[in-house]
């Protein structure tokens, strides 16, 4: 465990925290000279919190007053900044002008306040959402390449030490694709399992909030505070809330690994292909066993994401595209944005059908397996200026390859998490995405756990 | 002949998607979907009448517990 206060996870923090034997007021502090060391560089905040010192101290003393919180209590969490904040500005990415966002908490950040944390500040994410680049954002592994995206900001700076976890938001990746380019541990939880209230949309039946974090111990963590009922978040379903921690650590023999290979093998770099399989064949010496399945219908999902994102995002975006302020966005969302407009009706309801027919196949999946297990991404961080690279011997744009493994379970709305499983040949982290049954939060971080604890690859840190 | 047969033609951009870009922006918007639309038009193969979509209506949306019985 490292001395670093900066470096700890929540796990290994808040036992301190608790017992006195670390101050909250240090640990943020220690954080905050990370970010003035190392931010200069990364550029994975947008915003830094002016309380976060006084938040701390508030943290200290109701920690000493024996008012502890829980594990949360005291510890430095960056925000995305598509969540809106009382206190902090909210732009979503955007410079576009006379775009404004409610200076009110979202659920996600209201739950973080009461159970305690300090909150470092906005995170850089993709304009709006949409991306996986999070320019200028760079990656703390080799800062010549990307970190990802949409939540690229709050994977630079878990995986940096600029933050001790960090919120995220995916809509076809967007939590699980950073961290698996940086080497974070990222959960997109059940679609409906987390509040929306207060996060900008991107497309209001794909998106789901969600933690990036140091260690499987640390997502389940967060996701105690951020689960739960909110009827402000239409979406958001009521059901009971486990202790998600209570998962870690149980044995997984017996569990039921679901490889698909069709769609999430084949076509990926050969050090990641590698790596999962051989992650596969460790999880299997764990006493589970391996099944393998494929899904033929995933050959039409890209159209359909693209016919359920694209016209959503415009009907957002729609007053802002009537009114021509879409010609401030950044070119790439700004196209994005506005071909939405060529996306039929028909089309997005058959985006929407297909759904229910993936759903469908995915249900049968799970009769028989108990975990879907793949690659988060096909390829590791490329560098800033690589538009295309050769992936199984075919050139791929970077953007078509980062998401294509990502985006079936948004439109399954399926509980997914990216963990390390390795390093590539120059160095770069690579990401094991599990995924399980609805509300089956519990069996992906029993899983992930296991993996995780039987390898040493979220010890390893970047060197600035 | 009707009344509205004697207005203009729709204009299939402005009139009936509703986007008003300039000529040039046009052209840049149609390129840029052109693979977009290939992975759409994929989609329209499939059959999938008697399915339906995964969004689901519920007109008690809002009433809270309790005011429906």
């Amino acid at each position: 465990m490292s001395t670093e206060l900066w470096a700890r996870s929540i796990e290994e923090l808040a036992p301190d925290l608790r017992a006195g034997r670390v101050s909250p007021v240090e640990l943020v502090e220690s954080t905050l000279e990370r970010i003035k060391q190392h931010d200069g560089t990364l550029l994975s905040y947008v915003y830094l919190a002016e309380n976060a010192v006084e938040s701390a101290r508030q943290a200290e003393r109701e920690i000493r007053d024996g008012n502890w919180r829980g594990p949360l209590h005291g510890i430095p969490i960056g925000v995305k900044d598509n969540y809106t904040t009382r206190d902090m500005p909210t732009t979503a990415g955007t410079t576009a002008p006379d775009i404004s966002f409610p200076t009110e908490d979202s659920n996600a950040v209201a739950r973080l306040r009461a159970a305690g944390a300090v909150l470092t500040g906005k995170t850089r994410m993709h304009e709006f959402a949409w991306g996986t680049v999070t320019p200028p954002t760079c990656n703390p592994w080799d800062v010549g390449r990307v970190v990802g995206g949409s939540s690229g900001g709050s994977g630079a700076a878990v995986i940096a030490g600029l933050c001790t976890a960090a919120l995220g938001s995916d809509t076809g990746g967007s939590i699980r694709i950073p961290s698996s380019i940086c080497g974070t541990v990222g959960l997109k939880a059940t679609f409906g399992r987390v509040s929306r209230a207060g996060l900008v949309p991107h497309t209001w039946s794909l998106d789901v909030a969600g933690p990036l974090t140091r260690s499987v111990t640390d997502a389940a963590l967060m996701l105690n505070v951020l689960a739960g009922y909110d009827p402000a978040d239409p979406s958001c379903q009521d059901r009971p809330v486990p202790d998600y921690t209570a998962a870690v650590g149980q044995p997984v023999q017996g569990l039921r690994i679901g490889v698909c290979r069709n769609h999430f093998f084949g076509r990926n770099q050969v050090d990641v292909e590698n790596a999962v399989e051989q992650a596969i064949r460790d999880l299997a010496a764990q006493g589970m066993t391996v099944h393998e399945f494929q899904v033929p219908y995933l050959e039409y999902g890209l159209g359909a994401i693209f016919a359920v994102e694209l016209p959503s995002s415009t009907a957002y975006h729609d007053v802002s595209l009537r009114a021509g302020k879409t010609q401030h966005f950044e070119p790439d969302v700004r196209t994005l944005v506005e071909v939405g407009r060529f996306v039929t009706g028909a089309d997005y309801l058959k985006g929407e059908q297909f759904r229910r027919v993936l759903m469908e196949d995915f249900r049968r999946a799970f009769e028989e397996v108990d975990v879907i297990i793949t690659p988060t991404t096909a390829l590791t961080a490329w560098k800033h200026d690589a538009a295309t690279l050769e992936i199984a011997g075919e050139q791929e744009s970077v953007l078509a390859a980062s998401w294509r493994l990502t985006y079936p379970f948004n439109l399954t709305g399926l509980p997914a998490i990216s963990i390390p499983c390795g390093f590539d040949r120059d160095g770069l982290p690579i990401g094991l995405q599990i995924a399980a049954k609805p509300f089956d939060e519990t069996t992906v971080l029993r899983v992930a756990h296991t993996y995780e604890r039987t390898h040493d690859w979220v010890a390893r840190r970047p060197e600035l | 002949m009707t009344e509205s047969s004697k207005e203009p033609p729709l204009d299939p951009y402005k009139d009936i998607m509703g986007v008003d870009f300039t000529p040039e922006r046009l052209d840049e918007n149609l390129q840029a979907f052109a693979d977009i639309l290939k992975a759409i038009r994929k989609l329209r193969e499939l059959d999938l009448t008697e399915v339906h979509p995964a969004i689901i209506f519920d007109p008690t949306d809002g009433y809270g517990d309790g005011t429906m019985s």
